[in-house]
């Protein structure tokens, strides 16, 4: 019934107990296991806010520390990691961070590539707003590159340029220690979710927490199954207004007077649909390449290092 | 084993809908009982739990000018609040009343939002219901309230007596991703023309682009209506830092309930990333 979970544990990296959370980053995996026996296969999870880059110099130090620790300790666990098939994804502007972190991510990110049994999606250096602009910019790019139109830009094409464009939105976001916001975390990808907001602290969450949540889900689940429909419905007929409308202006600019009939309309628009589909495609396969070749390039790197 | 996991959710389903059930019904009988003592203890000059003792105009007055004082005995206000309905059957005249209150505890922007853009489709009934509450309970007789209507592009529906104290606007689907994929087209074409380049486009430049056709400021607060936990795509953008306060349900909503909201909200803390 449902496949995908994010779960925001804003408070791991709070206090002066930093010691204890070395362990409770490992958590990540126990998380991980907790949803799998529920039979969920993806999780979402906020470690680092580029808000947190406020922070005092030390503290920021500090985490990075711990993130170089919990990436080399994951390298060493490959074997692992293969065996659960545990694909490992991290989302955010990475190029905030020191270049040996950088590589030390893209590492476990291309050793854990191809496998595809469940997925852990680390947002590290991110912020909801920063994904939507640079989705933006690369549809820019695109259209830079002569590889769309402006008016190929959609909903669609805009989720398809996140960091998290590989997974589905997210089907529940669950939000801890007691706070009731989202803090700039998947707000695009999230409006059709379900929100369960915990008082329990991140490092305290337990199987009977996640179970609670989940049951809030399954009782939501129709009325938003229903709400997403509906904008589903919406977003197909805009797609199909926005392809009429620029059918309609490709026929005046090529027109010679003669008017058409209904037929050859919709057969130019037919026409049109599938050639945007086609250049939308070839847009996204240079975007995944070009998203491919600086993990890869980094990941070397480290190798080198 | 799947079979008792299965019967395992089903009775903590059974077991959630008798409780909802029960609680649902509790509220009821005890918001019931609270109004009748509140009406008999209150001084009349407040009740208008009783009319009948008391002239129209003094009580509403009165009421105005309680409802005044309340919002500033509170440690904060929200700048703006979205009211969030969630449930199918939209009671028009309970969504005005929330708007009013608003307005007279003294919130500068208030938002009302739906899924299924019902307010959008009637918002001239909206405005009148508004209206006809605001008359109602506060006794103003010319609207000291401008109510703007949000619609894509540039015509706005604008119903403006007097200056305003308020602004009240009606949002839909369409204010949320809509209107980011229509930034992003109008950033697009400006690369295409060479107007801008790659490099212009980053969170400020977006951010203003999108508040060029809203100017209101974010929201601080978004009362959600009704039993479905989901914001059901309003501004995403806008709700980064948003608290979202969930109430059972708009119909028969009371005054203390919003109140109570807005103490909560008040006590809330904001860290931004802190």
């Amino acid at each position: 019934m449902y496949k995908f979970k994010k779960i925001d544990p804003y408070d791991w990296f709070c206090g002066p107990g930093s010691h204890i959370s070395i362990d409770k980053l490992f958590s990540n995996i126990l998380t991980l296991r907790l949803c799998l026996n529920l039979g969920i296969h993806e999780v979402t999870v906020y470690a680092f806010s580029i808000e947190n880059f406020k922070r005092s110099k030390e503290e920021v130090d500090g985490l990075m520390e711990l993130a170089r620790q919990k990436f080399s300790r994951l390298l060493t666990e490959q074997e692992n990691l293969e065996k659960h098939g545990v694909c490992i994804r991290v989302l955010g502007d990475l190029t905030l961070l020191p270049t040996d972190l950088q590589q030390l991510i893209a590492k476990a990110v291309v050793a854990t590539k191809a496998h595809n049994k469940c997925f852990l999606n680390v947002c590290f250096a991110y912020t909801s707003r920063h994904e939507i602009a640079n989705a933006v910019k690369e549809m820019a790019w695109g259209v830079e590159q002569g590889l769309i139109k402006p008016s190929d830009v959609s909903e669609v094409l805009l989720s398809e340029c996140l960091y998290s464009s590989n997974s589905p939105n997210p089907d529940l976001l669950i939000r801890t220690s007691g706070e009731v916001r989202l803090s700039d975390f998947l707000l695009w990808q999230t409006s059709y979710s379900c929100l369960v907001f915990q008082s329990v602290l991140w490092p305290e969450y337990s199987f009977w927490n996640l179970c609670e949540a989940v049951l809030q889900y399954q009782l939501s689940y129709r009325s938003l199954q229903k709400a997403g429909d509906l904008h589903r419905e919406g977003q197909a007929l805009q797609q199909m207004e926005a392809d009429r409308t620029c059918v309609a202006e490709l026929l005046q600019h090529r027109g010679n007077g003669k008017p058409m009939d209904a037929q050859s309309r919709q057969k130019e628009l037919l026409n049109y649909t599938a050639s945007r589909e086609e250049r939308v495609h070839c847009f996204l396969n240079a975007l995944q390449h070009k998203r491919d070749t600086v993990f890869s390039d980094l990941s070397s790197q480290a190798v080198l290092a | 084993m799947a079979l008792l996991y299965e019967m395992a959710w089903r009775f903590l389903h059974a077991l959630l809908y008798v409780q909802r059930a029960l609680v649902a019904w509790f509220r009821v009988h005890i918001w019931r009982w609270k109004r009748a003592v509140v009406g008999l203890l209150l001084p009349l000059a407040l009740g208008f739990h009783n009319p009948k003792k008391t002239g129209a105009i003094g009580k509403r007055t009165s009421r105005r000018v309680r409802w005044g004082a309340d919002g500033r005995t509170l440690e904060k206000l929200p700048l703006h609040v979205g009211l969030l309905i969630t449930e199918e059957e939209i009671h028009f005249t309970d969504v005005a009343n929330l708007v009013v209150w608003c307005m007279a505890v003294g919130i500068s922007y208030v938002s009302v939002y739906d899924n299924q853009g019902v307010f959008r489709r009637n918002n001239s009934r909206l405005m009148e219901e508004i209206l006809k509450q605001q008359q109602e309970l506060l006794g103003m007789d010319s609207s000291k309230y401008s109510v703007e209507f949000m619609k894509n592009g540039t015509d706005k529906q604008e119903h403006q007596v007097l200056p305003c104290q308020s602004v009240v606007k009606v949002l839909s689907p369409d204010d949320g991703r809509l209107s980011i994929v229509q930034a992003a087209q109008q950033l697009c074409r400006a690369v295409e023309q060479k107007e801008k380049t790659i490099k212009d486009i980053n969170v400020t430049v977006l951010d203003s682009l999108l508040r060029e056709s809203k100017n209101i400021p974010d929201p601080d607060l978004v009362l959600k209506f009704g039993p479905v936990e989901s914001t059901l795509g309003f501004l995403p953008w806008h709700i980064r830092l948003t608290e979202i306060i969930s109430m059972p349900s708009h119909v028969d909503v009371s005054y203390d309930d919003l109140f109570g909201a807005l103490q909560r909200y008040a006590t809330c803390e904001q860290r931004l990333g802190k």
